[in-house]
């Protein structure tokens, strides 16, 4: 038998967790070597949501965010479409032969969300982004729109993976940087039109089936772009139909698939953004988040009983967030930060608007 | 430090510093700066393979030992997109058999169905290859493990798409109906490829009687009412099919059917009826059975939704 309440959130807990994973992993991990900046992301903004980012002296701060910039790839001319962020340091090498730097600086490129999550970690953790060399992240995302209107993970002549996720990524990295560029809105509008289904969810590409999470990266792509109204009141509400019948006890992603943590996040999210969220049951949902919490060494996994994870450790604290745990921060669901970053974010764009005014 | 998963993976390795034909090659280290945060303790094996893999990369060098070096760094991580893409240049420039690669690619997927990467490559090499053979046999086999897996899905779809094999998906998509009725990633199939072939009335009509059939079997399986909410939408103004689906929703609530996505049909098609009704006490009816389906809905069948059922019959009201 247990000694706690399971109803009861072990904060505590939780933020120790994430904080043991900025840290340094078991070897089990290395898999997760090449998107190491989406682990940062989910410790960095899980502990702002637990309203522990004070956990994080400066010291540390300071670290995290020299990393994260050490993973920043500056072009070194105006043409190149490399620039971004890579997440990783897989291929940072410590070398003074120019052709050893120019052989591996072929494969340095910003990957869309990579950069997604390091500004969104930066802005967390309050930095400025004073480093980031945003015309070159912008002339990234530029060039990685495609001609069906999608965006792929970079600029690549060989083509690579293009989704729905990728869109919604470069859909953030501009709303963070308040600048759009040459980017095609409303080719990236047609795009997710094409991928809405028969059954008024999003798919991750066309014809692909309706899914949770690519309806959460189309809507909010939707909405950071100001498109949001291209959605008839029809489709708004078949929409929503769908994401609530997604409701089980916690949610699943798709109709007759098991319930999972890290859709209380998705489906959540993107009932947020419609402002349907108060239809859903809370109880019933807080109750199904709160089962699939490690209580005796904090984090949060899919189902009760499984091994967590730091991205559904992430999701299952902003589920909560949504249901208005106390102590938790609130979440701002489009670009899934904090409104408290979020504020920040927009003193930031006050601060460029003067800047470039005066 | 040592990782035994890496081990088991390959039980007869031996470090490439000890192998004569790289004693050429000065490994390069990663540079993970003076403070690095998420640092993974990689295994020796790790960090000696990448470190070769650096170097390669550095000497941009195009061979017959870097392909089979970046073999290994994928088999320790198969999410890396860099050691992918050399790997892709190094097959062009060896002028490689790229059916061995799909061959190669057979098994790696097999082991890894949930990772991005290895789909894309599969994508890429078949591109190059312009030949989609093996690839319905290849998603039929993770299907079987997996039903529901994306990637397969997506990839099936590709193939089909850029090779025109829509000629036998209805049969497997129907097969796997068959298998699990519940199965939604095989209904959207179903959709798409009807789309392809194009939804003429002799087809919708047949694609109706299908899925009210299965729907009579299985009555709460919100996968086949969307799919029949898909085709009604392909009916615009097709007066008979309409209609045909009234009466086999209406049938199956006088029978006593109530379930939840039936009802949620109803008041669909009564909310239609109401909007289009001038008559004010058919309007009146009309509102009345929607009212009735939503309150039953909210207390009996369907409490969980117990917002969205009164937020519905507001909306509808206020219409």
């Amino acid at each position: 038998m247990t000694d706690f309440d399971p109803q009861e959130f072990l904060l505590k807990k939780h933020a120790k967790y994430c904080l043991r994973f900025l840290g340094l992993l078991p070897p089990g991990l290395a898999k997760q070597e090449s998107s190491r900046g989406t682990l940062v992301f989910f410790t960095v903004c899980g502990l702002d949501v637990l309203n522990q980012l004070s956990l994080i002296n400066d010291g540390l701060r300071n670290e995290i965010i020299d990393w994260v910039y050490s993973t920043q790839v500056i072009p070194d001319c105006e043409s190149s479409t490399n620039g971004g962020f890579m997440g990783t340091t897989t291929l940072n090498v410590k070398s003074d032969d120019p052709l050893v730097l120019k052989n591996i600086g072929k494969y340095r490129k910003g990957h869309l969300a990579m950069t997604y999550t390091c500004l969104a970690t930066l802005v967390t953790l309050g930095d400025d982004l004073s480093r980031v060399d945003k015309r070159a992240v912008i002339r990234g995302v530029e060039a990685s729109q495609n001609d069906n209107g999608s965006f792929s993970l970079s600029a690549s002549e060989e083509g690579n993976e293009h989704d729905m996720r990728f869109t919604y990524c470069a859909a953030s990295i501009c709303a963070i940087l308040n600048d759009w560029g040459n980017v095609d809105k409303a080719r990236m509008k047609e795009y997710i039109l094409n991928s809405l289904r028969y059954d008024s969810a999003f798919s991750q590409d066309l014809e692909g089936e309706g899914h949770g999470g690519t309806t959460f990266c189309a809507v909010a792509a939707l909405q950071l772009s100001g498109q949001l109204d291209s959605l008839s009141e029809v489709q708004l509400e078949k929409l929503k139909q769908w994401l609530l019948f997604r409701q089980i006890d916690g949610f699943q992603g798709r109709p007759n698939k098991p319930v999972d943590t890290c859709y209380s996040f998705w489906i959540g999210a993107t009932l947020k953004i419609l402002n349907a969220f108060d239809l859903t049951n809370f109880t019933e949902n807080r109750e199904y988040i709160l089962s699939t919490q490690d209580s005796v060494v904090g984090g949060f996994s899919k189902w009760p009983r499984c091994t967590t994870d730091p991205f559904h450790t992430y999701f299952g604290i902003c589920g909560l967030s949504f249901l208005n745990e106390p102590e938790l921060e609130e979440v701002m669901p489009s670009l899934n930060i904090s409104m408290r970053a979020y504020g920040k974010l927009k003193d930031l764009h006050n601060s460029w608007i003067n800047e470039n005014t005066n | 430090m040592s990782d035994n998963s890496d081990d088991e993976l390959m039980p007869d390795w031996i470090p490439y510093s000890h192998r004569p034909e790289w004693s050429d090659v000065t490994p390069l280290a990663q540079d993970d700066g003076p403070y690095p945060v998420v640092q993974i303790a990689y295994s020796e094996k790790f960090s000696e393979v990448y470190d070769y893999f650096r170097a390669i990369l550095a000497a941009n060098e195009k061979s017959e030992r870097a392909l089979k070096l970046t073999q290994d760094a994928l088999q320790l991580n198969p999410a890396n997109y860099t050691v992918w893409q050399y790997r892709r240049e190094i097959l062009k420039d060896l002028k490689k058999d790229l059916h061995m690669e799909l061959e190669y690619l057979d098994n790696i997927i097999e082991n890894n169905t949930k990772n991005y990467q290895v789909w894309h490559h599969r994508r890429v090499i078949v591109d190059q290859l312009n030949d989609p053979i093996r690839e319905l046999p290849l998603t039929e086999n993770v299907l079987k493990m997996d039903p529901k897996n994306y990637h397969a899905w997506q990839h099936r779809q590709y193939a089909i798409k850029k090779f025109n094999l829509y000629d036998d998906e209805l049969a497997y998509v129907d097969r796997l109906i068959t298998e699990d009725i519940r199965n939604n990633s095989a209904w959207n199939q179903r959709f798409f490829v009807l789309k392809h072939f194009g939804f003429t009335s002799e087809i919708l009509g047949r694609e109706l009687q299908y899925t009210t059939t299965r729907i009579k079997r299985v009555p709460n399986n919100e996968s086949a009412w969307n799919f029949l909410r898909g085709l009604l939408s392909q009916c615009e103004g097709a007066i008979d099919q309409s209609s045909y689906v009234n009466d086999f929703c209406e049938e199956l609530y006088e029978s006593g059917g109530r379930f939840v996505f039936l009802l949620a049909f109803l008041i669909d098609l009564n909310e239609r009826r109401y909007m289009q009704c001038e008559e004010e006490s058919k309007k009146a009816e009309f509102y009345k059975k929607i009212e009735h389906m939503c309150t039953i809905l909210s207390t009996d069948h369907d409490s969980i939704r117990q917002n969205y059922w009164q937020y519905m019959l507001q909306r509808i009201r206020s219409n």
